[in-house]
């Protein structure tokens, strides 16, 4: 009897442990709580559309909170789900019709990535493009592949010079000359205390000055350009104001600014928050007019952040998709993110918003989008990153040699690509 | 009868074996089917067989960077485990001396850095420790006067900051072994000892040593593997991509990961993971040999 129920024991365990395998049902996932179930057919009822992204969660609000207004007597919601590393999550799940979001929400330099993966519709199979006829065409351009446009511009962002009223003294110089003279009378490495903090082993931080020299990380083709003369030049340039700006990680250079151990740092839109919980009271100037040595200004990436559709998402709820890119791409959620979270909107329309058009933040980003260049979007870009990281981190941490520094990068950059094959 | 009695074990086995099957065989045969395949970014879904190109590759990869990768980790498994080992039964030792006061307290404290999840604490020691601006280390060398010090900058440095999050994070788990090790040791042969006239050294090599060395074995060989294959520790203080250090510091693990994980090429990703289980299954092999002999 004993061995039997043993047995019998098994056997439950076996099948329970199996249970996992069984063939997913076409069943919709859940949504929100409280939110109305979803049909297989998105034309008999409500319909949630789910939107992975990996940002800010108060921007990704702003948007949910004016896209459902728009939709609700469509009976559409859309929910925003954080996911951390989300680019990664996506080529886990993108193909995957049980577990994929509909669409998601991130910068446009993965888009390659994506499309290289196949997991992206173009916004033509869904969407009459005429939507982004207002957009700004280097926020449209941005989102396009092979000219194929993938991504829905909402807003783009760009870096900028923010600096704390109280601690910076005099006016922001007009050249990196005067702004190095300036940082190496106001920095003391070892009180802790510093004039311009930046992300200066980060690519993307350093970008100013390497799209300011002529240099580039990766052109068009794909060619990295670690090793290209300009690029050495703009690092070894780099380097000088490398040492007086602590250690150069995110964490370390926004708590500096935020305690107010740093007069000014260069980043994005993404800190104001942080500044202003710090209760700083800050100003905010365009790295477009701090000229090089040559005469250009600084003149960063900039990143468009936007929306994409997952093309298992198109078999059941195309029509509901289409809605809410209309919606999404409407100068109105462009004023929301503008006025609530200080977001450029990629919709040209939204500018004509008396209170858009007077914001500080947005002001310098439209100016400084003059001489930033959008972040190229090729699949190879993705590559990119931790070469590009390790050369910048050579030059200024341990004080490589630019043009050795460069090389290996670059040698590193080449068989990273080599090795996407 | 027979026939059916020799089943029957086998049958009782089988939830654990389906288990194992699924959560260790599985993984292990499905990346040797990737690594025959040309998955990579360009072909995610319409993957195809490719035979033994990606070890071609892979094997191609394991140039002078992998060789001095390889080094590195042989001297930080050493390293690590010799003083894990030893510094672990000075301290169970210590916890175990007669008449000691809150050992148990003492013994809970202990446990807290093996409780911590390993990515929290070395989030934890790269911001509240080795931090130029906000770690206590250049705090107090800076209260002392001197200058500020990159705990995570050069190869050297970088190592030695390493190792000691490590042993801080693995201790614990041989402090605990090599305890309750002690405990299984019979107290009347230290009395008979001591009444023989042998004194510490003397019962610690003839005694506790032989008692506990076959109860710490097992752990020892685990950590060792656990120790071998370290990513973490090195890829999240000196790595990470945006924190960056300056030290070019490469276990195995993390050398695979920077050239082939990188890349997006699942394919190679798997080559390379298979050879390193080569490489490990060899080092488990040997490893299980020698203490066979001993």
């Amino acid at each position: 009897m004993k061995k039997g129920i043993a047995l019998l024991l098994s056997l439950a365990l076996c099948l329970g442990a199996l249970a996992g395998c069984a063939p997913a049902r076409s069943q919709p996932s859940a949504g929100p709580a409280g939110s109305p179930s979803q049909p297989a057919d998105d034309s008999k009822g409500p319909v949630a559309v789910t939107i992975w992204h990996d940002g800010d969660e108060g921007i990704m609000q702003t948007i949910a909170d004016q896209v459902n207004a728009q939709l609700a007597d469509d009976q559409i919601t859309v929910v925003f789900e954080k996911k951390t590393d989300m680019p990664n999550q996506l080529k886990l799940y993108g193909s995957d019709a049980a577990n994929a979001p509909d669409m998601y929400f991130y910068a446009h330099d993965v888009l390659g990535t994506f499309t290289a993966m196949d997991i992206l519709a173009p916004l033509s199979d869904v969407v009459d493009l005429s939507i982004l006829s207002d957009h700004l065409s280097m926020t449209v351009e941005a989102g396009q592949i092979g000219g194929v446009q993938y991504l829905l511009p909402v807003y783009f962002e760009t870096l900028v010079f923010l600096y704390n009223k109280a601690l910076w003294e005099g006016d922001i110089p007009g050249t990196t000359e005067e702004l190095y003279d300036y940082m190496a009378a106001h920095t003391d490495t070892a009180a802790g205390t510093y004039a311009v903090v930046n992300q200066h082993t980060n690519a993307y931080n350093v970008s100013p000055f390497i799209n300011g020299f002529g240099g580039y990380v990766i052109d068009e083709s794909g060619k990295p350009g670690l090793n290209d003369p300009k690029t050495i030049e703009a690092a070894a340039y780099n380097q000088k104001f490398g040492a007086l700006q602590a250690d150069g990680d995110y964490n370390t250079v926004t708590t500096l600014f935020n305690e107010g151990k740093a007069a000014a740092i260069i980043g994005g839109p993404w800190l104001v928050s942080g500044i202003e919980a710090a209760g700083i009271d800050y100003g905010i100037a365009s790295l477009s007019d701090i000229k090089l040595p040559n005469g250009n200004g600084l003149a960063p990436f900039s990143g468009i952040q936007g929306a994409g559709v997952l093309k298992v998402a198109l078999a059941e709820k195309k029509d509901a998709i289409a809605k809410v890119l209309t919606a999404m791409a409407s100068p109105e959620v462009g004023v929301d993110l503008a006025n609530k979270s200080g977001c450029a909107p990629a919709n040209n329309k939204s500018y004509d918003d008396p209170q858009v058009a007077g914001n500080e933040m947005i002001a310098v980003i439209q100016k400084t989008a003059s001489t930033a260049r959008p972040m190229p979007n090729i699949p190879e870009m993705n590559a990119m990153w931790s070469p590009a990281e390790a050369m910048l981190t050579a030059i200024n941490k341990n004080g490589a040699d630019p043009a050795q520094a460069a090389a290996d990068a670059q040698a590193a950059a080449e068989q990273a690509i080599a090795d996407m094959q | 009868m027979k026939q059916k009695s020799r089943w029957k074990p086998w049958l009782y086995c089988v939830p654990a074996l389906l288990l194992i099957l699924i959560v260790i065989a599985f993984p292990i045969a499905y990346t040797g089917w990737i690594s025959l395949t040309n998955m990579n970014l360009y072909h995610w879904t319409d993957y195809g067989f490719i035979g033994l190109d990606n070890y071609a590759r892979a094997l191609f990869k394991l140039d002078s960077g992998f060789l001095s990768a390889l080094g590195t980790t042989l001297v930080w498994t050493v390293l690590n485990m010799a003083i894990q080992i030893g510094l672990g039964f000075f301290i169970a030792l210590g916890l175990n001396a007669p008449g000691l006061r809150l050992k148990r307290v003492y013994k809970t404290l202990l446990m807290v850095p093996w409780a911590v999840p390993a990515y929290i604490s070395i989030l934890l020691w790269r911001v509240g420790m080795f931090n130029t601006e906000f770690g206590i280390l250049n705090k107090l060398l800076s209260a002392l006067g001197f200058a500020k010090v990159d705990f995570l900058a050069g190869n050297g440095i970088a190592f030695l900051s390493c190792m000691a999050l490590n042993l801080w994070m693995a201790l614990p788990f041989m402090i605990s072994t090599i305890d309750g090790a002690l405990q299984s040791v019979d107290g009347s042969l230290y009395e008979s000892a001591t009444l023989d006239g042998a004194g510490f050294w003397v019962r610690t090599r003839s005694i506790t040593i032989p008692a506990i060395r076959p109860i710490i074995a097992p752990a020892a060989v685990m950590t060792t593997f656990i120790t071998f294959k370290q990513f973490d520790i090195i890829y999240l203080l000196t790595q990470q991509r945006g924190y960056m250090t300056g030290a070019t510091l490469n276990t195995v693990i993390t050398y695979a990961h920077q050239n082939a994980f990188a890349s997006n090429n699942y394919g190679l990703s798997s080559a390379v993971s298979m050879l390193l289980f080569v490489v490990i299954i060899l080092f488990s092999i040997l490893t299980n040999r020698s203490l066979r002999e001993d």
